[in-house]
């Protein structure tokens, strides 16, 4: 078959691209569907609790990945400096994931448990007091800021549709369970029931009347990477 | 059209009537272009048999090499341990003031404490040491130590960590005092440290210091702290921490307001302890770890 006879049928030529295209396909998206088989299985991963969820969207609305990644590679240097490498499991609940592709600033994958809320609140309100050779801007305005959580139930039932597993009881207690994880001393039992004992709990904002949005991002970043229990040994390969 | 003749065409021809008809010419690929070309589709098979690639149904092509990046980097830690063992055995034997005695081991437990300072330490005590006001955390570079400024002493700081609570005193903030005696404190506190104050206040301020207020229980009768000062004739427990409010040294600032804020709210400080909790959850540092960074600040310029 010669250029010709292709280009002059167009029929011809229209079977002949989607035959191309259908292969391409094939190649680029069937393997897609099998990727569960290169994902491990960890003990510990759980879905986010609301106030880390809360957290997890003004980590998003601040753009904060623009300039930190979560994603700790499996390189000598990364391991020395982050800890273990970050699994596949460990972003199984995060729609979209956060291993981001830039790091203006360091790795954040597991930051929970690194410093103190005093810190993280000091370190939000003027980064260069804390470290005066960093370039990450100022955001004052998140201790200044109430959190707005009344939409919190919907946004986890939303997250149902595409495979976060919150129970019905998750979600009704929403706003309950979220108030009991940002306020000092509250009574926790039933949130640590219904989201087990890994979580930081805490004012974290350091302003003990209210919640705000220093309070979801801080208990956020405190949890990262805290999950997954590594206390036992962990697979290095399936 | 210089080319015509010389190159071969598609065979279509158009536009006959305008006495230049277009041809569609078929110019081949440079050769090395084209066999280049083949050889990276050759070479991806061969990447396919021999590394990991396609995820199938219930497991992953895993190739002949059996090679994976997790395997590599315990491969390569490994090599790192293995090359570092004969130090860190040393290290580990040696007592803290011969590691400082001797040149090579002092200067490898300085790079090794400097690499892990910065990582676990700089994010509060700044890089090199250098402290932040922002949130009280001290500075390492200066002989002005809270509680032991040994290499031991430091040692022992970053082991165990520390717990600072100065109570607040102010009646609002849950303290004893009136406003008007934590203004009588600040003014007595101030006085100390040679700065110009109401002189009336700052007897009242005393007499409250050394008595009602028992902040001499841990400043010390003189307010020089818990590290040199005496209570009653007697030394103040160091493990106290308390600053010495009578140099120019201040942990939360020494104007006027941060000390009026320190004294009516209080203040609390921690200092992890590095030796507890677990590793990948709580940052744990081993012992030869914490040996490391404890000859590196110790180093910084203000080790006794």
């Amino acid at each position: 078959m010669n250029h010709a006879t292709i280009e002059k049928s167009i029929p011809l030529m229209a079977i002949l691209t989607l035959v191309v295209v259908l292969i391409g396909g094939l190649v680029e998206i069937v393997p897609l569907f099998y990727l569960k088989s290169t994902v491990v299985e960890v003990k510990g991963m759980r879905p986010y609790t609301p106030l880390e969820l809360k957290g997890r969207d003004i980590y998003l609305k601040e753009g904060c990945y623009n300039c930190h990644s979560q994603m700790i590679r499996p390189f000598r240097d990364e391991a020395l400096r982050y800890g273990h490498y970050s699994l596949a499991a460990e972003s199984m609940y995060d729609h979209p994931f956060q291993w981001g592709s830039k790091r203006t600033g360091p790795d954040l994958a597991r930051v929970g448990g690194k410093y103190s809320n005093a810190w993280h609140q000091a370190h939000m309100r003027r980064p260069q007091d804390v470290a005066p050779e960093s370039v990450m801007p100022p955001y004052p305005w998140l201790e200044k800021t109430e959190l707005d959580y009344a939409d919190i139930a919907d946004r986890m039932s939303a997250l149902t549709k595409v495979g976060v597993p919150y129970t019905q009881e998750q979600i009704t207690n929403a706003i309950t369970d979220l108030k009991a994880q940002a306020i000092f001393q509250s009574d926790d039992k039933n949130l640590k029931k219904r989201y087990g004992d890994r979580m930081a709990l805490d004012d974290f904002d350091g302003i003990p009347d209210k919640i705000t949005e220093l309070d979801a991002l801080v208990a956020y970043l405190q949890m990262l990477g805290t999950l997954v229990d590594f206390s036992t040994p962990q697979p290095q390969t399936r | 059209m210089s080319e015509e003749g010389k190159v071969e065409t598609t065979g279509h021809q158009w536009d006959d009537n305008e006495g230049y008809p277009l041809k569609e010419f078929n110019n081949p690929l440079p050769r090395w272009w084209l066999y280049s070309f083949y050889a990276t589709i050759v070479w991806s098979v061969v990447y396919w048999v021999f590394y990991p690639t396609w995820p199938m149904v219930t497991d992953y092509t895993r190739g002949l090499l059996g090679w994976s990046m997790h395997s590599q980097l315990a491969e390569e830690l490994a090599e790192a341990e293995v090359l570092q063992k004969p130090f860190n055995d040393r290290l580990e034997k040696m007592s803290l003031v011969d590691i400082t005695r001797d040149p090579q081991m002092l200067q490898y437990a300085i790079s090794g404490g400097k690499s892990i300072f910065g990582d676990n330490c700089a994010p509060c005590h700044g890089s090199g040491g250098t402290g932040s006001r922002a949130g009280g955390f001290p500075v390492l570079v200066d002989d002005d130590w809270l509680i032991s400024g040994t290499i031991e002493g430091i040692e022992d700081t970053i082991k165990n960590g520390h717990t600072a609570l100065m109570p607040a005193h102010q009646a609002d903030f849950g303290g004893a005092f009136k406003t008007n005696q934590v203004d009588d404190l600040v003014q007595y506190v101030l006085s100390l440290g040679g700065k110009p104050v109401n002189k009336e206040a700052q007897a009242r301020g005393s007499e409250l210091f050394k008595g009602e207020a028992g902040c001499v229980a841990c400043h010390g009768d003189s307010g020089k702290g818990s590290a040199k000062d005496t209570t009653g004739g007697q030394p103040v427990e160091k493990s106290i921490g308390a600053p010495n409010l009578a140099d120019g040294i201040w942990l939360y600032g020494g104007d006027e307001k941060s000390v009026r804020l320190s004294i009516a709210k209080g203040r609390s400080g921690l200092m992890p302890a590095w030796n507890a909790g677990t590793e990948g959850v709580n940052r744990k540092l081993s012992p030869l770890a914490i040996k490391q960074v404890a000859v590196y600040v110790h180093s910084l310029g203000g080790g006794q």
